[in-house]
């Protein structure tokens, strides 16, 4: 089902980045062991130095969020490169891979993959317990492409431990046919017309913080105290029935279907569902809106360090940065690939010039990273949410 | 029980334990074993989310705490998953009845249409229901022209007129996705019946529906027990339904579990809440197989 034509083009909403989630992630038990069997298998013969940092076989495995890559770039790196190169997609669930891998991870033993791209919370969780090895940057020229805003970011404050893969704006998903209007704040979300049409998304760092902004309270400094209120008021919506339900990525459906007429959403679903269908539209709350970025990191015990760092390199050249941002639809974390997407072809063109990819300055400046929080208070967050979506 | 005499004739010394000694040792090394490791891991303090040590403490409390907390979410699943089972004994028992005496030689046929559309993924079937439920699906726009949604609203099926995320869509969901766990034992054990039965009721002045009542059913019993077990068990333990066809006020205790497991790393809440669902399970069970009497017959 996926596209390879030499211009790469935004295929549609059957394959965004994290379309699929929901689903998957029901299913990430099966479909996340296969591949790992499979690789513990055959990385026997192909590694003989598992303590990392060796570099040469010629293997390396990239295990990535789903349809969050052209096949087309795939197959050029790894003709290109001359590597083995085994790119998989069953991360389907920052919680759920951390639950699954944790031993492993903390006796610092492979967990099959040798770059994985966590959400930037899961990375800042990993950086701190340990659990991820320095970048080779002297063998990745091209991580000074790395746009000025994700220099240092706050979940890798040395930059040292993580390349971003791509990053994404989290705001307001609507379907206007369901609507009839256009929204323009989180206060249209907690609407009473729209009782019972509302979704939120489960990854609560989004949709807390969102809510947080309504309430005019600053998520980039969140603590359980400063986010009591948005947390009641989000409560007080899953009770009355004004909340339907609290999803993972399968929001897509529900509001394409018109089940939903308005929920939380990234903006590279929405920048692909709204191909298809135009009623489908996404708005950063005037009150402001959440970034956030999926980040490559190589996890301890991850064996073929040379060679990610050649696939490392490889991405963060804007040319096939651009190739990739064209099939995502998110806001790449390389330098120069606007340039390149305005001097493509006619869609490649309007892509550069779309506010969802490229956001202006005004916009950025309403954009907020959700604090870094400890284990207590993280645990804290948790574990109320998970009382209010009723689990 | 078998007798004394029958067990010294059957008994070749050794040779049945050899014979069932797999099973055995399948059944310890994968059931028995992780079921104590659960189990400590239920009364153990997990000092760090992050760490995966667990220390072991005879913490009672996670029982107290868990059932204090997530009480609201057992008494839900298990009101699901009996209304589900009701539904699938009303659904299921005429469709087993109607196979196994009028099926004739089409029942193999029948049989395999029952069992047919669960050759698909539980998960897309349910996904399916979504589709089908969805406010501007076909269901909901067939009651609406039909001016039945009113109705449906009043009986509380229906929510604000929409069938997706209700009580009523997870309890369908469950019965649909356990019909056959249902069905198939009911055929089986009304297939064994000698229809000749209830031609002698007949002969001693019973009418079909008391030759029904007083023979068919009680030698049917077995199947209906099997059946509600295979139904009512999965269905308790289910979330899929859940998440997909309900709303967070219909969140069931395996979305609890779920959530605890894998999304909090709070394994020692998970393995009590686990624990308290089979301990619940196991009495209702018990309690079914004596008010039922079946205990002879299975």
């Amino acid at each position: 089902m996926t596209t390879t034509e030499s211009t790469p083009t935004n295929s549609g909403p059957a394959l965004t980045r994290r379309a699929l989630l929901g689903r998957m992630g029901v299913l990430a038990g099966a479909t996340a062991i296969g591949p790992a069997l499979l690789a513990a298998c055959g990385s026997d013969d192909d590694s003989v130095d598992s303590g990392g940092g060796g570099g040469s076989s010629k293997a390396l495995w990239f295990e990535n969020w789903p349809a969050y890559i052209d096949e087309e770039t795939v197959a050029l790196f790894a003709k290109e490169s001359g590597l083995d190169f085994n790119y998989t997609e069953g991360f389907n669930d920052n919680a759920a891979w951390f639950a699954k891998n944790q031993r492993l991870l903390a006796d610092k033993k492979s967990v099959g993959p040798d770059i994985v791209a966590p959400t930037y919370w899961m990375v800042a969780r990993l950086i701190n317990l340990g659990w991820v090895q320095e970048l080779p940057l002297d063998a990745i020229p091209n991580a000074a492409n790395l746009v000025p805003s994700l220099q240092k970011p706050g979940w890798d404050p040395t930059g040292a431990f993580s390349l971003p893969w791509q990053s994404g704006m989290t705001g307001i998903a609507y379907n206007r046919s369901v609507t009839g209007r256009d929204l323009t704040s989180m206060a249209d979300i907690f609407d009473p017309e729209l009782k019972g049409k509302i979704g939120m998304l489960t990854e609560w760092r989004d949709t807390v913080g969102l809510t947080m902004l309504l309430l005019g309270a600053d998520p980039s400094t969140a603590t359980l105290a400063s986010a009591g209120p948005a947390l009641d008021k989000i409560e007080e919506a899953a009770k009355s029935g004004q909340i339907r339900q609290f999803t993972g990525n399968d929001y897509m459906d529900d509001l394409a279907s018109g089940n939903f007429a308005a929920c939380v959403g990234w903006s590279g679903d929405i920048s692909q569902l709204a191909l298809d269908n135009p009623d489908v539209r996404f708005a950063i709350p005037e009150e402001g809106g959440m970034q956030w970025s999926d980040t490559m990191i190589l996890p301890a015990g991850a064996e073929n360090v040379d060679n990610a760092a050649t696939w490392m390199n490889y991405v963060y050249d804007p040319e096939n940065a651009a190739r990739i941002t064209a099939y995502v639809g998110y806001n790449p974390p390389v330098v120069g690939v606007q340039e390149i997407l305005a001097a493509g072809s006619d869609e490649e063109k309007a892509l550069a010039e779309s506010p969802l990819l490229f956001p202006d300055e005004a916009t950025l400046a309403r954009l907020h990273v959700f604090a870094s929080l400890d284990e207590d208070a993280e645990s804290g967050f948790e574990e109320r949410f998970a009382t209010i979506i009723g689990a | 029980m078998a007798g004394e005499e029958d067990q010294t004739r059957r008994s070749g010394g050794a040779v049945p334990y050899a014979l069932l000694s797999p099973g055995m040792l399948w059944l310890i090394l994968f059931f028995l074993v992780p079921l104590g490791t659960l189990f400590k891991t239920s009364l153990s303090t997990k000092p760090s989310r992050f760490i995966p040590e667990l220390s072991f403490s005879w913490r009672i409390a996670n029982y107290t705490d868990a059932l204090d907390k997530y009480s609201e979410q057992f008494i839900r699943s298990f009101v699901y998953a009996g209304a589900a089972t009701l539904l699938c004994i009303a659904i299921g028992y005429p469709v087993a009845y109607v196979i196994a005496t009028r099926g004739g030689r089409f029942k193999n046929v029948l049989l395999g249409l029952v069992v047919v559309p669960f050759f698909t993924s539980f998960l897309i079937r349910t996904l399916a229901w979504q589709n089908v439920l969805s406010d501007n699906g076909p269901a909901v726009g067939l009651l609406d022209h039909l001016h039945l949604m009113g109705l449906l609203d009043a009986l509380g099926v229906a929510v604000d007129g929409r069938l997706l995320a209700t009580h009523a869509a997870v309890i369908g969901g469950l019965t649909y996705n356990f019909l056959p766990f249902m069905i198939l034992p009911i055929y089986v054990s009304l297939e064994k019946i000698d229809l000749r039965l209830t031609e002698a009721a007949k002969d001693l002045y019973n009418n079909g529906w008391q030759a029904f009542r007083r023979v068919v059913l009680p030698l049917s019993m077995p199947g209906v027990f099997a059946g509600s077990l295979l139904t009512f068990i999965p269905a308790a333990g289910d979330f899929i339904n859940a998440q997909f066809l309900g709303s967070p006020r219909n969140s069931m205790i395996g979305s609890v579990v779920q959530n605890r497991f894998l999304e909090q790393g709070d394994t020692p809440t998970a393995a009590a809440l686990s624990f308290i669902l089979m301990a619940i399970i196991t009495a209702g069970t018990l309690i079914y197989a004596k008010v039922l009497g079946t205990d002879d017959l299975i």
